[in-house]
């Protein structure tokens, strides 16, 4: 955004010469694209989850089977062929993979952000960064295939009887994943910390740990949970390494029992994609349920982005 | 912070924990790249079988490449790090080139005929020719007859008289278009040779500029000259070792040419790293005598699954015989198709928001708008694009076009934000200066920010492909094949593309044959592309950042 007074004045004359509208008009265009994109996304999915549910269905003219809110939203079973619609079974496994994948990534994230942003010289720095790009650049697919392939063998000595598809290994190649995310915008925020705060700690003879631990992530703290939120919201959209190693059977699980983790489940985005890859064919109540469980999906990462820029922004430090 | 009782032990300060913290950190930096470097370590050992080899195999590459090749790196790093860093660079060098050419060979080979690209490329070339005649023939020319002419001239020669307006209304081709004409020449040179005489000139130019700089007219006909001879060698002496021309000619224009450009102009321009060409001369001297050694004393090489048949050949049933050619295929036309798509839309919208955009309300919301888009799953993108082009707009489902299309929305907040970046770091005395020249808006951003911001705009939109072609879950949901045996013909054909042949593979053939060779090749092919373009992103950045 050019609020430039000076450039507006210098080309006021010329503004609205043709060459001028046109090029104006053509980037303006390709800016108002995305705002097209977002109303086309909300329109479709509202539209199609529309079919799908009894309140709304008639609203649409869709006649034929139906669920209702209730049914969906507190069903525990999620059996599409069997006319079985509970998206909570789908959650539960969503929400398991959140809670897997934070507990890696979000204290690893943060080591990361600490070292690279306070420890680390300049040198290592440029080795390390275009690493973690690396990592975060290594498509999901191939996460999902090491998960299944690697990782549930090592650790099938430790937790014996262990399924070829569990959520715990599909939890931790989501981790991975996801500690790029956490450590580069933890990263900035810690950067943007002014240096006179750290000399004044230092002037206060504190060590280099009380520095980072007492002034640096305290004033970076807003930038940090904003870098949490995103990260959980990355967990819950991703999806091929869940769809390869968390399994398609959909089992309403306690999140909260770490016993449970062992068990195979099937999370929102992997629900989806068995749906459409499978052999449900367009028009059906399983084929529409796939666009109530995106649209329910939508409005969770949507919410989870909002929640972090509003974080990120109401609690940043001024300095 | 300690503050009130420091009195008794003043002045001393315990570093255990610091250093502890400190080693913590670094485990903590540490962990996911190691973690996944030995799972790619194993997935490149299940997938090249390096323990297949004999052992007297190893040991002789070991002897001629490897250890020539380290006294050759500490021989560059002794003389200086610029000798080394210029030596790696240009293996590295080497190893894309041949990538990318193997890539265009393909499509010359299986997709786009010589005589039609010869066709398109003067189709477009003619035009561009009368707009750049029109508009210097006189600058008094209004621009809206400047506009009309170039329009009518790019209609004409694409489409011909009356063109696809015309046959809305049953009006019979009156002229053809210069394309049709082109591609419809009952005589027409050979294949090899139109590939030759459209890819060599311009790689000669390039070369000649690069190498001979500002020395006199000799030099650059003389090295353009070389790279013109080679590019035709390339296509006449490639069937003698036993590549077909048409491949020939590509190779030669873009995997071998430029690195050796690189290498003459570095040997020619830079006396201080031209130590540093010792490195990439052992490797090829390395390689060439260790394969001939152990060619003539027997020992056997490693039982890989990446090698040609893989590379070449299509999807089967049995995993020793599945091979990766149409996904490859299908990737390279879905990123032109992203890229086409893409790339132009997405650079506009970063300069109206950087440029042109007034601190309003609708500016915001724009902005506020594509950091959410950036934030949703991809198997949302995957539902629109199934939603809107394949049930409303009627399209048939998994084409390389839907593929591009979805793939292309789906990027497009990420490329914005990357040129956004790359705009803002166009110093605002530029623009003061060209807007101090008398200079227009348009062409501020025509002559100052848009080349400024060129490189960068160019890495962050290479790492947003590099995002896009990993991507499976929006193909799956627009109803990408899984299973496809040949490459499409065009862009309204399904195709297949890596991830998804990846994703087949292991879910929908799962068994111990697929998970032990076809996938672990898989995964090796589309991490060293990736691992390709990211690194000619990193290159790209540290060279741009480096300048400014």
């Amino acid at each position: 955004m050019s609020g430039d007074s000076l450039a507006d004045d210098l080309t006021r004359r010329t503004q609205n010469a043709p060459p001028e509208l046109l090029s104006r008009t053509f980037f303006f265009v390709c800016a108002a694209l995305s705002i097209a994109t977002t109303i086309g996304l909300i329109l479709l999915l509202t539209t199609e989850a529309a079919k799908f549910f009894t309140f709304s269905a008639p609203l649409v003219g869709v006649e034929g089977e139906t669920a209702t809110v209730v049914e969906f939203l507190t069903g525990t079973e999620w059996q599409p062929t069997g006319g079985e619609f509970g998206v909570l079974a789908l959650v539960t496994a969503t929400l398991m993979v959140m809670i897997g994948s934070s507990l890696i990534a979000l204290p690893l994230g943060v080591g990361t952000a600490i070292y690279l942003s306070e420890y680390a010289s300049p040198r290592v720095r440029s080795l390390l960064k275009p690493g973690l790009e690396i990592l975060a650049g290594i498509p999901t697919v191939v996460y999902g295939f090491f998960a299944i392939i690697y990782i549930t063998p090592m650790l099938r000595p430790f937790i014996p009887g262990l399924g070829t598809f569990n959520m715990l290994s599909a939890c931790i190649v989501v981790g991975i994943m996801i500690i790029p995310m956490v450590a580069s915008i933890s990263e900035d925020a810690m950067s943007a910390v002014p240096e006179s705060l750290r000399q004044a700690g230092y002037g206060m003879g504190a060590t280099k740990f009380e520095v980072s631990t007492d002034i640096v992530v305290p004033s970076a703290l807003s930038g940090i949970f904003s870098s949490f939120i995103l990260a959980l919201s990355r967990a819950i959209g991703e999806t091929m390494a869940v769809t390869i190693a968390a399994g398609s059977t959909a089992q309403f699980l306690n999140p909260l029992n770490p016993a449970t983790y062992t068990e195979r489940a099937l999370p929102m985005t992997a629900a989806m994609i068995k749906l459409i890859g499978g052999d449900v064919t367009g028009g059906g109540l399983a084929y529409r349920s796939v666009f109530a469980i995106g649209i329910t999906l939508f409005v969770i990462t949507l919410a989870m982005n909002v929640i972090s820029d509003y974080v990120a922004q109401r609690y940043q430090e001024e300095y | 912070m300690a503050t009130n009782n420091e009195i008794e032990g003043f002045g001393r300060v315990s570093r255990t924990i610091g250093t502890v913290f400190r080693y913590l950190l670094l485990a903590a930096t540490l962990v996911g790249l190691v973690f996944v470097t030995i799972l790619l370590v194993y997935v490149a050992k299940d997938a090249v079988q390096p323990l297949t080899a004999d052992p007297a195999w190893h040991l002789t590459f070991f002897l001629t490449l490897v250890v020539p090749t380290l006294a050759a790196g500490a021989y560059a790093y002794r003389e200086s790090v610029e000798a080394l860093r210029t030596g790696v660079f240009s293996v590295g060098f080497v190893v894309v080139a041949l990538m990318f050419s193997g890539g265009a060979a393909m499509i010359f080979v299986d997709i786009v005929e010589p005589l039609t690209w010869l066709a398109f490329l003067l189709a477009l070339a003619v035009p561009t020719a009368v707009t750049a005649a029109v508009v210097s023939y006189d600058h008094r020319v209004p621009f809206a007859a400047q506009f009309l002419a170039t329009v009518a001239a790019f209609y004409l020669s694409l489409f011909g008289i009356p063109g696809p307006l015309g046959s809305l209304a049953g009006v019979p081709t009156l002229v053809p278009s210069l394309f049709d004409f082109v591609a419809g020449l009952p005589l027409a040179p050979a294949p090899w040779l139109m590939m030759a005489g459209t890819l060599g000139p311009p790689v000669a130019y390039v070369g000649s500029q690069y190498v001979a700089g500002d020395r006199d007219r000799r030099a650059h006909v003389l090295t353009g000259a070389a790279v013109l001879a080679l590019v035709l060698a390339g296509g006449a002496l490639g069937p003698f070792a036993g590549v077909d021309p048409v491949p020939g000619v590509v190779v030669a224009a873009i995997g071998l040419a430029p690195p050796l450009v690189y290498t003459a102009g570095t040997a020619a321009n830079r006396p201080t790293e031209r130590t540093g060409l010792v490195v990439p001369a052992t490797i090829v001297v390395g390689s060439l005598v260790g394969a001939a050694a152990t060619d003539a004393l027997g020992f056997a090489g490693p039982q890989s699954w990446v090698d040609w048949a893989f590379l070449t050949g299509s999807h089967s049933s049995t995993a020793a015989e599945a091979g990766f050619y149409p996904a490859i295929g299908g990737s390279i036309l879905l990123m032109l198709t992203v890229a086409v798509l893409a790339f132009p839309v997405g650079i506009g919208a970063a300069v109206y928001l950087e440029e042109y955009a007034p601190d309003n309300r609708f500016t915001r919301i724009i902005d506020v708008n594509i950091s959410n888009l950036a934030g949703v799953p991809s198997v949302v993108y995957g539902l629109l694009g199934l939603g809107l082009f394949v049930t409303y707009l009627n399209q048939p489902p998994g084409t390389v076009l839907l593929g591009g299309a979805t793939l292309g929305l789906l990027i497009l907040p990420i490329v914005i934000i990357s040129a956004r970046e790359a705009v803002r770091a166009v110093p605002e005395d530029m623009r003061a200066a060209s807007y101090g020249m008398g200079a227009t808006k348009w062409q501020t951003v025509k002559n100052v920010v848009l080349p400024r911001s060129f490189s960068g705009i160019l890495t962050g939109t290479i790492l947003a492909l590099g995002r896009a072609i990993g991507e499976t879950a929006p193909l799956i949901m627009i109803g990408a094949p899984n299973v496809k045996y040949s490459l499409p013909a065009g862009l309204s054909e399904a195709a297949s593309a890596m991830p998804l042949q990846v994703y087949a593979w292991s879910s929908l053939y799962a068994s111990d044959g697929f998970y032990e060779q076809a996938v672990p090749a898989g995964v090796v092919v589309l991490v060293a592309i990736l691992l390709a373009m990211n690194s000619i992103a990193i290159v790209l950045r540290n060279k741009y950042q480096s300048t400014e």
